[in-house]
């Protein structure tokens, strides 16, 4: 590969400016003919058109509602939301958004990199160590960092608590309160499954319904800031 | 010189009569295409099994199917500071998609004023999604693919409908009649309602609600059922075949059944917060589960 490197030409670099229009489907003859005459843009196109169709097997996996939540927390405390002309609409203008393709493509390539290079794990040994760590704590602490694969639901929870404590005066008044209905409700249930929690270590039905109030809240509190940003 | 008095005084009270009549009679066509401004109506033709979807913030919002390919809605507003976007993908041709929002013109319009009630009819097969924060929406008689209606404080009522049912409320009530296919369902303090479900599968969640099932549970359903503190009430007919596994942690179990008892599964609970068996046959597989709501089953 790089013997034909070396023999770069300028019709390579306008190859590739080409390229893009080329997969997403625009009549570029200047690309046919350079891929019958450049083995190195060949390969390139190949691999390209490959990862393409490897992308478009993928099947869609839809995250967990914590997972969301913890973007939006992320979000949210670097002040994307603080202004409609955010964080979007600068990606947006970068125009890479609008050609899925080669933006999947180098998606792809960036995961399968990561995927190489990366250390390798031994998760065994990882969830000896956190379980080892989380030895002193109560039982209910243990079932929420357990449950939510140790990053902390509850302090995901936390941060959108603020976030809405800091937006609720822009709501509704009855919209207001039924937010804060069902956010109490659900504080109810927080502190009555780690109640008993505390008293039966073993209760599968509170650890349950413990992860399940958090995730809940999660969403309650996401759909409030969502809410209040479309206004 | 009594007369002329009376005749003097006859036509100054006429006269603001006459003005008045006059006046009105000029302000009534005005109030009227007032009215009509509010009013929008409109109707498209719709491909194969379109996608509609809603957005809007306060109102009624009602869905029937009918047997014609259109979509046809009408949507009043209350304040003329309040439109409805319509967007109908792809522009010319029958709509794959047709998008409607309400949008409210003047952000100083607020809690009643920004209400828009929509009336639907729509295409059987149709794909909908609505979000209706503060009003309710109910879905009549349709044969749909995929519906998903979205709430905060408003109920949502879906009778006769087919197809897959997601619906979600964070404090309305939710009752569904008569659904086939499969039905999600999920609030926060809402009551969560079924009745006479055809469907193959049923997930439903309310945390302070409560949860009323009547009707049968069909062979080879799959139904659960799970709230936190709100009480559980299954009626279903004699009839029933189901298998049964109930939990409350602190609640209580009521059973007016004849469920032959199975083998407990490994479970901390007491007998008297845990139930499994069966009835009949056991053809439908049912989950309740409570933490300290109780859960009543009964013969209709």
């Amino acid at each position: 590969m790089d013997e034909i490197r070396r023999h770069r030409t300028a019709e390579c670099d306008r190859f590739e400016l080409e390229l893009e229009a080329y997969m997403e489907g625009e009549v570029r003859p200047f690309v046919l003919v350079h891929l019958r005459e450049c083995v190195f843009c060949k390969v390139v196109s190949e691999d390209l058109l490959a990862l393409r169709t490897a992308a478009s097997e993928l099947p869609l996996e839809e995250p967990s509602p914590a997972v969301w939540a913890n973007v939006r927390a992320r979000l949210s405390a670097e002040g994307a939301f603080a202004e409609k002309e955010g964080v979007w609409s600068w990606l947006w203008q970068l125009d890479l958004l609008r050609r899925p393709v080669p933006v999947a493509a180098f998606a792809c390539m960036l995961a399968l990199g990561c995927w190489m290079t990366a250390p390798r794990n031994y998760p065994q040994l990882e969830a000896s160590a956190s379980l080892a760590a989380l030895e002193g704590q109560p039982a209910a602490v243990r079932s929420m960092s357990f449950v939510s694969g140790g990053t902390g639901l509850e302090q995901v929870v936390r941060e959108l608590e603020e976030a809405f404590k800091a937006r609720e005066g822009s709501l509704a008044p009855d919209v207001k309160a039924t937010y804060e209905n069902s956010l109490s409700s659900l504080d109810v249930s927080i502190r009555e499954c780690n109640d008993s929690l505390q008293r039966e270590p073993g209760n599968s039905l509170a650890h349950e319904y413990l992860f399940a109030a958090y995730s809940q809240k999660a969403e309650v509190l996401s759909s409030a800031l969502e809410f209040d940003e479309g206004r | 010189m009594a007369d002329r008095h009376q005749q003097k005084t006859i036509k100054t009270t006429a006269f603001p009569y006459g003005v008045g009549i006059f006046l009105c009679s000029l302000a009534l066509p005005g109030l009227l295409v007032a009215a009509e401004g509010n009013r929008v109506e409109k109707t498209f033709e719709a491909a194969p099994n379109p996608r509609v979807t809603i957005s809007n913030a306060r109102g009624q919002i009602l869905v029937r199917g009918w047997d014609k390919q259109q979509v046809h809605i009408v949507c009043s507003v209350v304040s003329p500071r309040v439109e409805l976007d319509s967007e109908v993908i792809p522009p010319g041709g029958p709509a794959d998609k047709v998008h409607f929002s309400t949008h409210i013109l003047d952000p100083l319009v607020s809690g009643k004023d920004q209400t828009a009630d929509y009336s639907l009819d729509v295409p059987m097969g149709t794909d909908l999604e609505i979000r209706d924060t503060q009003g309710s929406v109910k879905i009549e008689k349709l044969q749909g693919d995929d519906a998903t209606v979205e709430t905060v404080g408003g109920a949502i009522v879906v009778s006769d409908f087919t197809g897959h049912l997601f619906v979600r409320s964070i404090g309305g009530n939710i009752e569904v009649i008569r659904a086939a296919g499969r039905v999600e369902a999920y609030s926060i303090t809402g009551d969560l309602h079924f009745v006479s479900p055809a469907t193959s599968k049923l997930r439903a969640t309310t945390t302070s609600g409560r949860i009323l099932f009547e009707g049968d549970f069909p062979d080879g359903g799959d139904y659960s059922l799970s709230e936190y503190s709100g009480d559980m009430d299954i009626i279903c007919p004699p009839s029933a075949s189901f298998e049964l596994n109930a939990k409350t942690d602190r609640g209580k179990l009521e059973n007016a059944m004849p469920i032959t008892i199975r083998h407990q599964p490994a479970t901390p609970l007491s007998s008297a917060n845990s139930l499994f068996g069966t009835h009949l046959t056991g053809k439908a597989t049912v989950s309740l589960k409570s933490f300290s709501g109780t859960i009543r089953i009964r013969q209709r």
